[in-house]
């Protein structure tokens, strides 16, 4: 283990690679701090630059955009009242009012302690539970990768916020996409007499098109809807850093709770920043002895926010590494760029690649401290950035997406690909479409139908599934999620009649 | 009369769209001797699953209209017109991109992608003031090169 990383530090430690992650840091907490633009468009973003690149740097320089990504959503939400990332809502909730109050630089400073130490918190998860998970999951066969495959899909479908139908529909639909082009028995699938579509869909401008599009095209019918969301702010922040390691030092209890909520959180499937945001915000509510100032600008707020959104990148990695299944939407692309430079996530990557997994710990350790020197250090250039309007923004990305979708292949087709996905992403997220279980399916369909069919050459009979312990378990708890959900969405739509009602009398 | 809401959209859509790939799945070749499956099999597991979820869904919005649930929030209805008209920006932005994937190999990244940005800064921003132009002229000359010279001399990647 130690050989390994030292290895692996002794790769990521190269200036080359040292740059890569800094301009990583930069590029997260600048995507981060726009409002509308996310951790997910910013990785989606760098992802074609990685095509040059060898492996080590080209994850590293990912892990760098996920680690500034996850911190930069503070710098709009304290400047602006508008969280730059969804998982950095209830920041606002004390960044905001602080902010206001006269206080930004501490409010800023506060939020990235916070996310440092939640980072490290998270990455000593990784380190831990990672191989562990690795070594168990060595002795799952095709009918439990299938079934955990199956269980993964349900569970985010189901938490798709209360649209379960759709959820799995759009789940389906991902898988669906993957069948196009020449399976694995050389035979051809829905390719309607275009040769183009012989090779399939590249994952990269499928990805790309349903999320960038929805969400570019989205945030511009909001700006058309709410002029007013783009208001200005005064960025001229200085950071007290004696009062901060004081407000900080109050908070050891906060910080370590909320980091742990959030690798725990992160490392379910289905849930991410913003689940782990609202929990370690609602649990240090209630562990407060003072509940009540919540929301008025205290620095618990900010800590339990920030340590926790922060602590979600290494926990995500974890189910990502050892079992191939990637928890959330920036995970899933992260596991397309793991996969474009043929690196299969997974059990066996611990043995396979583990100076990539050492890469990817020393990566995530070195970004934190990176991410903390340039917050600190530019954090009145964040606070300017944000303010950049969107109507700039969404010509710019949607460039650069077409230009690294081409990138992949030299390929104009994938262009066409990127624009065809970017009509049907639109299109779903127009019709309340949850978009993360389509995308999840698009990552894992390939896998999917490979253990599926490999456990049936080896057992033809279906009930093999329900026969194995393990695939047995996981089948139920898919089946248990599906019923969680059903019970939860009747659950909101009475309490919503029940308002409804006590409105109306 | 039952009006067509998003649901009931989605849900007839996706119906035809099974329905197409059903019968496309006929094209595929059978399994050879050796093969228990065929390449068809998994796709139309997937076309099923898709046609329940997408009956379910249409079921739901029939209960919906009898007032048992209701999911979506009711809006004022637009016409096509209307709507077109209220998604004036987003369409034409999604124009824009065709023609841009259009041109790109006709006249190259460069010429293309400052034209794309040229013209779509000036449909977002307008260009009612000298500053807008400006901000245009800026932004376009700009991103355009730079990322020319990121892929071409950093990356090693040739653009069109």
């Amino acid at each position: 283990m130690a050989d390994f990383f030292l290895q692996a530090l002794a790769q990521v430690g190269t200036p080359s690679v040292l740059l890569l992650i800094l301009i990583g840091v930069l590029f997260g907490i600048i995507g981060g701090s726009i409002p509308g633009f996310t951790v997910t468009m910013a990785i989606l973003v760098v992802f074609p630059f990685t095509f040059a690149m060898d492996p080590v740097s080209g994850v590293s320089l990912m892990v760098g955009v996920f680690v500034g990504g996850y911190s930069g959503g503070i710098v709009s939400g304290v400047m602006l009242g508008i969280p730059g990332t969804p998982s950095s809502i209830t920041t606002v909730y004390d960044g905001y009012p602080m902010a206001q109050r006269g206080e930004p630089g501490r409010a800023l400073g506060i939020g990235v302690a916070a996310s440092f130490i939640g980072t490290l918190i998270s990455v000593a998860v990784l380190v831990y539970f990672g191989p562990l998970l690795a070594s168990f999951s060595m002795n799952f066969r095709p009918w439990e990768i299938t079934a955990l495959i199956i269980f993964a899909l349900t569970l985010v479908a189901g938490l798709s916020h209360g649209a379960l139908l759709k959820g799995l529909l759009a789940a389906a639909l991902g898988l669906l996409i993957t069948t196009v082009g020449y399976d694995r028995n050389s035979n051809l699938r829905f390719d309607f007499g275009f040769d183009a579509l012989g090779a399939g869909f590249e994952m990269l401008p499928v990805m790309i098109g349903i999320f960038a599009f929805s969400q570019l095209m989205g945030n511009l019918e909001k700006l058309r809807d709410d002029p007013q969301s783009a208001k200005g702010a005064n960025t001229n922040v200085a950071i007290p850093y004696t009062r901060i390691l004081r407000d900080m030092a109050g908070q050891k209890l906060n910080t370590l709770r909320s980091s742990l909520i959030g690798s725990l959180i992160g490392a379910l499937p289905g849930t991410g920043g913003t689940v782990a945001n609202f929990v370690s915000y609602d649990q240090a509510k209630k562990f407060s002895r003072h509940p009540e100032r919540f929301g008025t600008g205290i620095p618990d707020g900010i800590v339990a926010s920030e340590a926790s959104n922060s602590a979600v990148a290494g926990g995500a990695f974890v189910p990502t590494l050892a079992l191939g299944i990637p928890g959330d939407l920036p995970m899933a692309i992260m596991m397309g760029v793991l996969i474009l430079h043929g690196i299969t996530p997974g059990p066996l990557m611990f043995e396979q690649n583990p100076i990539l997994v050492g890469a990817i710990y020393a990566s995530l350790m070195i970004g934190a401290v990176v991410m903390v020197l340039c917050q600190l250090l530019l954090v009145r250039w964040f606070a300017k950035i944000s303010l950049i309007p969107q109507q700039i923004l969404v010509p710019v990305v949607l460039m650069l997406c077409a230009i690294g979708s081409y990138a992949l292949n030299n390929n104009l087709f994938d262009i066409w690909v990127l624009f065809a996905f970017g009509i049907l992403g639109y299109l779903l997220w127009k019709a309340s479409v949850p978009l993360t279980p389509l995308i999840l399916g698009v990552v894992l369909g390939d896998n999917l139908e490979r253990q599926l069919f490999r456990a049936l050459e080896l057992d033809s009979s279906w009930l093999t599934f329900l026969t194995r312990p393990l695939s047995a378990l996981f089948l139920s708890l898919a089946v248990a999620s599906v019923i969680f959900s059903l019970y939860q969405n009747r659950k909101i739509q009475r309490l919503q009649a029940d308002e409804a009602t006590s409105r109306n009398a | 009369m039952l009006t067509l809401t998003k649901d009931r959209a989605l849900a007839l859509a996706m119906l035809v769209i099974t329905g197409i790939l059903m019968a496309e799945t006929r094209n595929i070749a059978p399994p050879t001797s050796w093969q228990p499956y065929g390449s068809a099999l998994f796709p139309q597991i997937l076309l099923g699953i898709i046609a329940v979820l997408s009956l379910l869904l249409l079921l739901r919005t029939w209960l919906v209209s009898q007032g048992v649930a209701s999911s979506e929030p009711s809006r004022p209805r637009r016409s096509l017109t209307e709507w077109v008209r209220h998604n004036a920006t987003v369409l034409s932005l999604f124009g824009l991109f065709g023609l841009y994937a259009l041109l790109l190999p006709l006249i190259g990244y460069l010429i293309a992608t400052l034209a794309f940005l040229m013209a779509s800064l000036a449909l977002l921003l307008g260009i009612d003031t000298r500053r807008k132009w400006l901000i245009n002229l800026v932004v376009s000359c700009t991103i355009a090169p730079l990322v020319y010279v990121i892929f071409r001399f950093v990356l090693n990647v040739w653009l069109p």
